[in-house]
């Protein structure tokens, strides 16, 4: 086997374990969201409002498995940790933020230290970016970075 | 052979040329490629791909990638328009001249882009659309401002290519650095699609994609032809100097990609 192909062969392995971790993370979350007294697991950042005519709701199940609604439509959400260079000149820091279809260039900061509503202003910024429209079926699709 | 220009050194006759070959291609498959594959394979290579790489996106073959993403569809539109010498412009979004006019990208920022060549009035489909809509989007200006020239010659003073962990947490990268702080801005300075997932859709994702290519090369310039890093082929879950990049052929490397003298264009 040349270094190549073995190195492809770990790839393809480590590709594989991250999927197992989805499909575990979705059976946890549906677990987690009806538990056997049948109310509804609630985090106390979980929020569901109205801004600018728009229906956003978020619920928090734990890091890179938020969930984030507007007008009832999902938007699958992409964890990554990135630099963050303020327009402001402030000093760069790396962080943790959520990218999507729709603010696929603009990662918006998860909680941490720094910031305990990231879901909610990520919302705030899709309806924004969206510009008085729906999100499509296809916002709904997940992928993995 | 494509010779580059700036859009703002382009004749009324070049901006038409270049928009009807975009259209023919929108509507007209040639080497095997339509215009909506490149959306898909915009989509495709930003996630990790199943080898667990990233090929397009906060990664060291960022510039690479898209340096061959943007060659191949300027072959294509030259096959379509049966002109040799057409060639992707370049939007230099430091400078006062804008790709958003009636005879180019359309005057409309913002909203539905619905007149102009890139309207549904004139073939101009929306395809994958993650906002649910039939015409190209434009949000200009809101979700963030140009980059200046001072942040440009910023980024460009960044003398180490990429380094570990080669993603987009490494600060002393001018990979990195040129894709959030002038590739990712602009993305977001333009908005609506162009801020997607699907942001080829809009055809003013080429010129911005053009400038940042050339920004490349003019650091290649300065700081090495050869300058790709990782050099070795023993990097896990990135790019390295000799390795293939998927989609592209057998032979489509970083290295292979370094100097554009060998690729086809210049730029003027
Ligand atoms: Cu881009």
């Amino acid at each position: 086997m040349t270094d190549v192909k073995r190195r492809d062969v770990l790839r393809y392995s480590a590709a594989g374990a991250v999927t197992t971790a989805t499909a575990l993370y979705g059976v946890q979350a549906l677990t987690g969201s009806e538990p056997a007294e049948g109310k509804p697991r609630r985090d106390p950042r979980d929020f569901d409002e109205d801004y600018r005519g728009k229906r956003i709701r978020g619920r928090h199940f734990g890091r890179g498995r938020d969930e984030l609604h507007v007008n009832d439509r999902p938007l699958a959400l992409t964890e990554v940790s990135t630099l963050f260079v303020p327009e402001d000149g402030s000093e760069p820091y790396v962080a943790v933020g959520y990218i999507s279809a729709i603010n696929h260039y603009d990662p918006v900061e998860i909680d941490d230290a720094r910031t305990q509503d990231g879901l909610r202003r990520l919302g705030r910024r899709i309806v924004d970016r969206l510009n008085g429209l729906e999100l499509s079926a296809e916002a709904g699709k997940g992928h993995f970075h | 052979m494509a010779v580059r220009k700036s859009i703002a050194d382009m004749t009324s006759a070049e901006k038409t040329a270049f928009a009807n070959a975009l259209r023919q291609f929108k509507t007209t498959p040639v080497n095997g490629r339509s215009y909506n594959s490149y959306i898909d394979q915009h989509i495709t290579y930003f996630a990790r791909t199943s080898d667990n790489i990233s090929h397009a996106h906060q990664s060291p073959s960022f510039f690479p990638w898209h340096r061959e993403y943007l060659r191949l569809l300027e072959f294509d539109l030259q096959t379509v328009s049966g002109n040799p010498n057409l060639f992707l412009p370049y939007w230099d979004w430091t400078g006062s001249v804008s790709p958003f006019t009636a005879d180019f990208c359309g005057a409309i920022t913002n909203g539905s882009v619905s007149s102009g060549n890139f309207s549904p009035n004139w073939g101009w489909s929306v395809y994958r659309s993650s906002i649910a809509t039939s015409f190209l989007q434009r949000r200009l200006g809101q979700n963030a401002s140009r980059p200046t020239a001072t942040t440009v010659n910023n980024v460009q003073s960044y003398s180490v290519y990429d380094q570990s962990p080669w993603n987009s947490t490494v600060s002393n990268s001018y990979r990195n650095r040129n894709e959030i702080e002038l590739h990712n801005r602009v993305h977001n300075y333009v908005g609506g699609h162009m801020g997607t997932r699907e942001a080829p859709n809009d055809p003013v994702f080429w010129l911005h994609h053009c400038n940042i290519d050339r920004l490349w090369w003019l650091w290649q310039q300065s700081r090495g032809i050869d300058t790709y890093q990782p050099r070795t082929g023993t990097t896990p879950g990135v790019i390295d100097n000799t390795e293939r990049m998927r989609p592209f052929a057998t032979g489509k490397t970083p290295s292979a990609l370094r100097d554009i003298t060998t690729l086809g264009y210049s730029y003027a």
